[in-house]
């Protein structure tokens, strides 16, 4: 959104390169740089910036649904990856041990799940059920589509940090493939979301497969979904 | 417990406030708990939600972008505030033996009281690290300095969005103002010896007057009076009861820790004796004996090296220099001509001159440590 060039590379051990142990992560020059806030910040300090045309209200008011998207979807998505045993074992065990051979590609995700599992029992989402973790994202939909209306972005007529991320999640949520669909179905109830998302595709990912690259951005499971 | 308590108050709820004394009478041990006719609820988001289903509802005049925001703001409170405040009831040490567990403990019946504040404390603590504490914070006071430079941020957001208005969203207050009363009154209210997050909340003067308005509104009170800011204990069996758990709870901590230590220090005294058999029994026999126990004397007090144990002593191709190759790891170097031990390192091997062999008549490679660094040598020896 800030028209800088990217190349999106797919590893396996991208949590590994990772500073922090979480993707995604950039690698400008000599430079590497982790997770959405910090990679903000470094664009920002390059000089792009996509928030500096809103006053101070707006900002906290941007810093408040990022941390609700991050809080609620982040978490669902977690939830619905690790915790909930038909997935895990149809797909994200498969899918996170792909790269590795046997037995490691089960001891690796065993630990995996385990180190999800304890987090979400240190915040209290562990005793939640599917429905109720599907109620939280649909709530959180809500509350997205209601702060969207029938704008183009979410604030006023230019893109920000927010609409980044929001896109991010939603398109990851509709686009993959799971046992069952009441994720995607939940996001699918909210028309204005569905058209955001893929007013930003068309707008800013189908045009940019031939560019030049002097970034390169690594990401794990999620953009191998998007392909 | 404050925001449920301050949300029915603003919607007008009638609720009567029991403080139940034994904590696990509580189904599943979580406090508070809401006991409506048969129906028991324990989160406050889910109080909230069946307050509103009972017709109590504060949000009733809010648009639909604004209960948006509500959500919003309280996923950003839960997120950054939250932390910084587990912390400073819980884990900060001063605050918490001061005054968290003396008032938990007095709340609650005894023995419980010495294993519900640790529990609460030890969950608090796993939360901070399991949500805040991955690399590349590795050490808990980056992390504590990470979640208190969030924390402030998050009271800057709430005062610029709070403006001058009264309550959040107009003039009538709603679930935001209840959480966010119950987030910002305890850290406002209560008295800890170890107060920045209370220092910055008082720089901000228009949250300080919101959190005011309430508790005289709402709550009728003045400074303490039934919110949790707990050291007027004015009974004094009570006190005296805070101070024997005090006591008691340090006394099974200097326990702890004296048995730990003499543990510890029964390990090191093992250790050393293995060393000395070693010693002993390597460098008997030999006729630089007299040589080398005084020698090594030396070099285990300056405690430049490490001893290895179970080390071979190379055979000398001449007196001057003894290197000890361990099987696992080099340690000691003696040079003769000087009476002095030193750490050896490749440049000084390579300055001597004649007939200093060191080791064997090979290549040898040899781990020194040095006072700074491992280095690895490799030692070529001169035939003498």
């Amino acid at each position: 959104m800030c028209n800088l060039p990217i190349r999106v590379i797919c590893r396996a051990n991208a949590e590994y390169m990772s500073p922090s142990g979480k993707v995604p992560f950039i690698h400008v020059g000599n430079q590497v740089v982790s997770e959405l806030g910090p990679i903000v910040q470094f664009v920002k300090a390059k000089g792009h910036s996509l928030s500096d045309g809103l006053d101070e209200v707006q900002k906290a008011e941007m810093k408040a649904y990022m941390e609700l998207v991050n809080n609620m979807l982040l978490t669902a998505e977690l939830y619905l990856q690790w915790c909930d045993d038909v997935t895990v074992e149809e797909i994200t065990h498969p899918r996170y041990g792909s790269p590795y051979p046997w037995p490691l590609n089960r001891i690796l995700s065993y630990q995996k799940q385990w180190e999800v599992r304890r987090k979400m029992k240190a915040i209290g989402w562990a005793g939640k059920t599917l429905e109720q973790v599907l109620e939280d994202v649909d709530q959180c939909c809500q509350a997205l589509s209601q702060r969207l209306g029938t704008q183009p972005y979410f604030f006023n007529k230019q893109p920000t940090e927010l609409d980044a991320l929001v896109f991010g999640h939603l398109f990851t949520i509709l686009t993959t493939q799971l046992i069952t669909d009441e994720l995607s179905e939940k996001v699918k109830n909210y028309s204005n979301l569905t058209a955001f998302c893929r007013r930003i595709e068309q707008q800013y990912f189908e045009g940019h497969d031939k560019d030049s690259c002097t970034v390169s951005v690594q990401s794990s499971k999620k953009s191998s979904l998007l392909k | 417990m404050l925001k449920s308590e301050a949300y029915a108050k603003f919607s007008g709820a009638p609720l009567t406030v029991n403080t139940i004394n034994n904590s696990w009478r509580a189904p599943k041990g979580d406090l508070p708990l809401l006991v409506s006719e048969d129906i028991v609820i324990s989160q406050p988001a889910k109080i909230l939600n069946f307050l509103r289903k009972q017709r109590y509802n504060a949000d009733y005049d809010l648009s639909a972008k604004q209960g948006a925001d509500t959500l919003a703001y309280i996923a950003l409170l839960e997120e950054k505030l939250l932390p910084a405040l587990l912390h400073t009831f819980w884990i900060e040490a001063e605050n918490y033996c001061s005054v968290t567990k003396p008032w938990f403990a007095s709340r609650i019946a005894f023995p419980m009281s010495l294993y519900v504040p640790g529990k609460m404390s030890r969950e608090a603590l796993n939360r901070i690290l399991l949500t805040k504490g991955g690399p590349p914070l590795y050490s808990l006071t980056e992390v504590e300095a990470q979640i208190y430079r969030d924390a402030k941020e998050c009271l800057n957001l709430l005062s610029k969005r709070l403006g001058t208005s009264q309550f959040f969203f107009g003039d009538t207050p709603t679930t935001l103002d209840a959480f966010v009363f119950g987030f910002l009154a305890p850290i406002y209210k209560v008295c800890f010896p170890r107060v920045q997050l209370q220092e910055h909340l008082k720089q901000l003067p228009n949250l300080c007057r919101f959190c005011d308005d309430i508790l005289t509104c709402y709550f009728r009170l003045t400074v303490s009076g039934h919110s949790p800011a707990g050291q007027d204990t004015a009974d004094a069996n009570l006190q005296k009861l805070t101070q024997l758990v005090n006591k008691e709870s340090n006394l099974i901590e200097k326990v702890t820790f004296a048995s730990v230590s003499l543990i510890l220090l029964l390990c090191c005294g093992y250790l050393f004796t293995d060393i000395l058999a070693w010693q002993l029994q390597l460098y008997s026999g030999l006729y630089f004996n007299y040589f080398f126990s005084s020698e090594l004397c030396c070099v285990e007090r300056r405690e430049e090296y490490y001893i290895i144990w179970k080390a071979e002593l190379m055979k000398p191709c001449s007196k001057k220099v003894f290197l000890i190759q361990p099987k696992d790891h080099c340690l000691a170097g003696v040079h003769s001509n000087t009476r002095r031990s030193g750490i050896f390192t490749q440049a000084h091997i390579q300055q001597r001159k004649g007939g200093k062999c060191i080791g064997q008549n090979s290549e040898n490679f040899l781990q020194i440590k040095t006072d700074h660094q491992l280095s690895l040598l490799s030692v070529a020896c001169c035939s003498n």
